[in-house]
């Protein structure tokens, strides 16, 4: 199975996918029945009567206040389908049980069309190919990015990680930032001689027409946030599940949706995730001690975040309650995202995706064999990790449970580890630290108090705290790393192109220099910038 | 019998010896590991542990010095080693396990200069991952006279609990709960073993009962804080591996036996205690000092107990600190 042979082209296993998709959703279709008839044949509070009326009444509520006809339609099917519920025979409540698997199979699964991701795959080199597109919608929004792809930049073990694809399948995990992630890896994972991969996307996402094409052609399958009872999560899994048993190279945010305070996930999203596990453990199970699932953290390092301000709004609005699907944003505003694309994207370094060491299901390293490590260093079978008291390869949901936290902590690992700072984050740091030290305070809301005369940085400062930042950085490696363009840059040049960005883009600049000063601004899109530094502890006072 | 009937063993001390014992009073098969091969030898011929040689095991105890035939033979593997051991034994260990073993440890204390806990360093130095913590008010006098007694294991994975209660219950000799807080029921326990050095200094200066509950319900309470900032539930610490361990090790029946009760007394009587003879509770309290500052909590018992111990301050002035401080602060 193994050869020592350098892999400089990944094979694109999507290519298969629609001759699969109806024995791949039979098969998840299959499961998921099965599974739910095994739990709800003990009746009581979970008999299939209480799963099908929690569905019922989620849709309900979910449609309470129907936008459209479509909506008012659903709405009179849910609530006949109520009505009839308690009158159901056993043959009924089952049918019921098949016809909504089927339905919600249906629309979550993806498609692949070859041709789009040969037409994506040369946006990367000839943009003019882009302005002679066909498709409708895509033209405009294209346009504004068509050089983005060439601006991309690709750190990381990526060699490893192509000939792992080869060995056993990905699951590439990134953090989330923007809507343009997806786009941003779609065009990073062809400049790095990736495989395409499957993933969930926000069904919101499909509503916006000119990324809803690619998207929907690019091996995405829809994932409705809105729905969120037990069936629709279970058949999201299952289909993720059946996706990585049969090889399919996958994507997950495991932070959820995009990161509102702009820090480093670290509660991450386990449901999903847990899927690698469940594949890894299903083929094992099934006899193949050999399959192999490798999980790459991913980090999207922008320079400036097309959503900044929205995000941070949402964020402060009321931390801990954000809302949960954004729709009105940068990225729904063509015009925004136009000069987005030719204002930031266009420029060197505005995105750097790098690829962290690629991790088993439990979160062991894994050697460029695909070999799984401990934190030794030793070479182990990580199948050994499902073997029950009798020796047997099974399943025990709490403890595979627990092993998908631990990868989940290994993950955040990966991403500090991973982490690129630029020019923005790191300016926005020392000023953070600054404004917050004269002060004397760290908390937000307070800072957002202060006169804004106490905003104002002496530039000698700055350069020194850059300076010393940056020194820190290098020093700890587990707190990610400064960018090749500013780690040897003088303090006086990162600071020069962070005030070009920070004042370039946004509605109102971040922050401004005047003279031996820096004045910051927006204490908000600050905040938000030096949150992705904010794992990195304080400077101690000497 | 079958590997995973089997309960491993590393260390043949007067605790692991012991436990082996019970298991296989209750029929299981008990291998002890152990890097002396004279006392492996020993053990097989005799039935007898010579570090403890009044006591006749049961023959179903064997021991062996060869790691891999332990790795072999048993799936669960209980480690009962001195904390200064513990990293080296695991790393040993680390060659002869793999992730279908459970690896429970029984020592109550943090490791190294830096106060890791050992869950911690046994994922560090081994590639298992079902790791648990047993802890509890049981000594090992009581465990080879057939004593009752009861023990707790914690473990993040259910089945380490279940497995390792499967394997150890010996009723009506040891009763073995289960729980979830493993960083709980590892900080009980090594800081009851700390605060049984204060119990013995407070017993050496003949405060009196009133004094010595006081000593002991704001040391509980001190525990549970520090626990809390280390991410486990604070009702841990009135368990087993807490007010348990502390009740018996200062008892005044098992209170001669425990070093830890014993060096507290020597200390009360202002005699200097060198770094080797430092027992598991002095290191534990040291550990315990430096945890607190690194999460920001403030522990005047602690602090008191590991100043007296460094010689820094008297036991007396430590007594009329702890109570000014606790006094002042509560």
């Amino acid at each position: 199975m193994r050869s020592n042979l350098p892999i400089t082209a990944a094979t694109n296993r999507l290519a298969g996918f629609n001759a699969q998709r109806e024995s791949l959703l039979g098969e998840v279709e299959a499961r998921i029945l099965k599974a739910c008839l095994e739990r709800t044949a003990g009746g009581g509070d979970s008999s299939l009567e209480y799963l099908l009326n929690e569905v019922v009444f989620s849709e309900l509520s979910r449609l309470e206040s129907p936008r459209n006809r479509s909506e008012a339609r659903q709405l009179s099917r849910w609530r006949d389908m109520s009505n009839r519920l308690l009158r159901m025979s056993d043959a009924e409540k089952r049918a019921a049980l098949e016809s909504l698997i089927r339905h919600y199979c249906r629309d979550i699964v993806g498609n692949f069309n070859p041709r789009v991701y040969r037409f994506a795959k040369d946006v990367v080199t000839p943009a003019l190919s882009l302005l002679l597109s066909p498709v409708s919608g895509v033209r405009d929004g294209m346009a504004a990015i068509m050089n983005a792809g060439s601006q991309v930049h690709i750190q990381g073990p990526v060699e490893q990680i192509r000939a792992l694809g080869e060995r056993g399948t990905l699951v590439l995990t990134p953090t989330h930032s923007s809507n343009l992630d997806s786009i941003v890896l779609a065009l990073g994972l062809v400049r790095a001689g990736l495989p395409p991969v499957t993933y969930g996307a926000g069904k919101n996402l499909f509503t916006n027409p000119f990324i809803s094409y690619f998207m929907h052609n690019l091996g995405a399958y829809r994932v409705d946030r809105r729905l969120r009872f037990r069936l629709y999560k279970d058949v999201l899994k299952e289909y993720s599940t059946v996706l990585l048993e049969r090889g399919y190279h996958s994507l997950f945010f495991p932070g959820g949706t995009r990161c509102r305070s702009n820090q480093i996930e670290d509660r991450l999203k386990l449901g999903l995730l847990g899927t690698s596990l469940a594949a890894f453990r299903n083929r094992a199970v099934s006899g193949d001690r050999d399959y192999r699932i490798f999980i790459v953290p991913v980090t999207i390092n922008y320079q400036l975040v097309l959503e900044a301000q929205t995000l941070i709004e949402d964020y402060l609005a009321e931390t801990g309650k954000s809302r949960f699907i954004i729709q009105d944003d940068e990225f729904s505003r063509l015009g925004r995202l136009a000069e987005f694309g030719r204002k930031i994207l266009a420029h060197e370094g505005a995105v750097t995706l790098r690829f962290g060491e690629p991790l088993d299901p439990v979160g062991n390293r894994v050697d460029p064999d695909g070999v799984s490590l401990d934190r030794r260093g030793r070479r182990i079978d990580p199948t050994t990790y499902l073997l029950d008291a009798d020796g047997q390869l099974a399943a025990d949901p709490q403890r595979d449970a627990e092993y998908t936290r631990l990868l989940g902590d290994a993950l955040v690992e990966g991403f500090h580890r991973n982490l690129v700072l630029n020019s923005t984050q790191l300016v926005a740091r020392v000023l953070f630290d600054r404004v917050a030290a004269q002060a004397r305070t760290r908390d937000i809301y307070r800072l957002l108090r202060t006169s804004p005369g106490s905003r104002t940085v002496v530039v000698a400062d700055l350069q020194s705290g850059l300076d010393r930042l940056r020194a820190r950085v290098t020093d700890n490696p587990a707190w990610g790393r400064v960018s090749p363009m500013w780690a040897r840059a003088s303090a006086d040049d990162i600071i020069a192109d962070a005030m070009r960005a920070l004042s370039t883009y946004h509605t109102h600049p971040v922050a401004v220099r005047h003279g031996d000063h820096v004045h910051v601004e927006d204490m908000k899109l600050c905040f938000y910038y030096q949150n992705r530094a904010a794992h990195i502890p304080v400077e101690e006072q000497p | 019998m079958s590997r995973k009937d089997t309960v491993g063993i590393i260390g043949a001390g007067r605790f692991g010896t012991a436990l082996a014992h019970v298991a296989a009073e209750a029929g299981r098969p008990a291998l002890i590991y152990t890097r002396a091969a004279d006392i492996a030898d020993a053990i097989n011929r005799t039935h007898v542990n010579p570090r403890l040689s009044e006591y006749q095991l049961n023959p179903a105890v064997r021991a062996t010095s060869a790691a891999d035939e332990l790795g072999d033979c048993a799936r669960l593997v209980v480690l009962t080693v001195n904390s200064t051991d513990v990293r080296a034994s695991a790393r040993a260990l680390g060659d002869v396990l793999d992730g279908g073993h459970i690896l429970v440890h029984a020592v109550g204390a943090l490791v190294g200069p830096e106060g890791a806990r050992v869950s911690d360093v046994l994922r560090e130095e081994t590639p298992v991952l079902r790791i648990g913590a047993l802890a509890g008010p049981t000594v090992w006098r009581d465990l080879l006279v057939s004593q009752f007694t009861s023990m707790v294991v914690a473990s993040e994975f259910e089945e380490v609990a279940r497995e390792t209660r499967r394997l150890l219950s010996a009723p009506p000799v040891l009763r073995v709960y289960g729980g979830g807080d493993l960083v709980g029921v590892e900080l009980a326990s090594v800081l009851s073993n700390a605060y049984t050095l204060a119990v013995g200094m407070s017993d050496e200066l003949d405060v009196g009962p009133g004094v010595r509950a006081v000593l002991v319900t704001r040391a509980l309470a001190e525990a549970s804080r520090l626990g809390a900032a280390a991410g486990a539930e604070r009702v841990t610490f009135t368990g087993l591996a807490g007010l348990g361990n502390l009740l018996v090790r200062s008892s005044h029946e098992s209170s001669t036996h425990s070093r830890d009760y014993l060096l507290g007394r020597r200390l009360g009587r202002g005699e200097r205690v060198a770094d080797e003879e430092f027992t598991e509770g002095a290191r534990a309290a040291l550990a315990g000092v430096s945890l607190a500052a690194r999460l920001g909590v403030r522990t005047p018992v602690l602090g008191a107990l590991a100043a007296v111990i460094l010689g820094r301050l008297s036991a007396a002035q430590a007594a009329q600190g702890i109570a000014d401080t606790v006094a002042a602060a509560e």
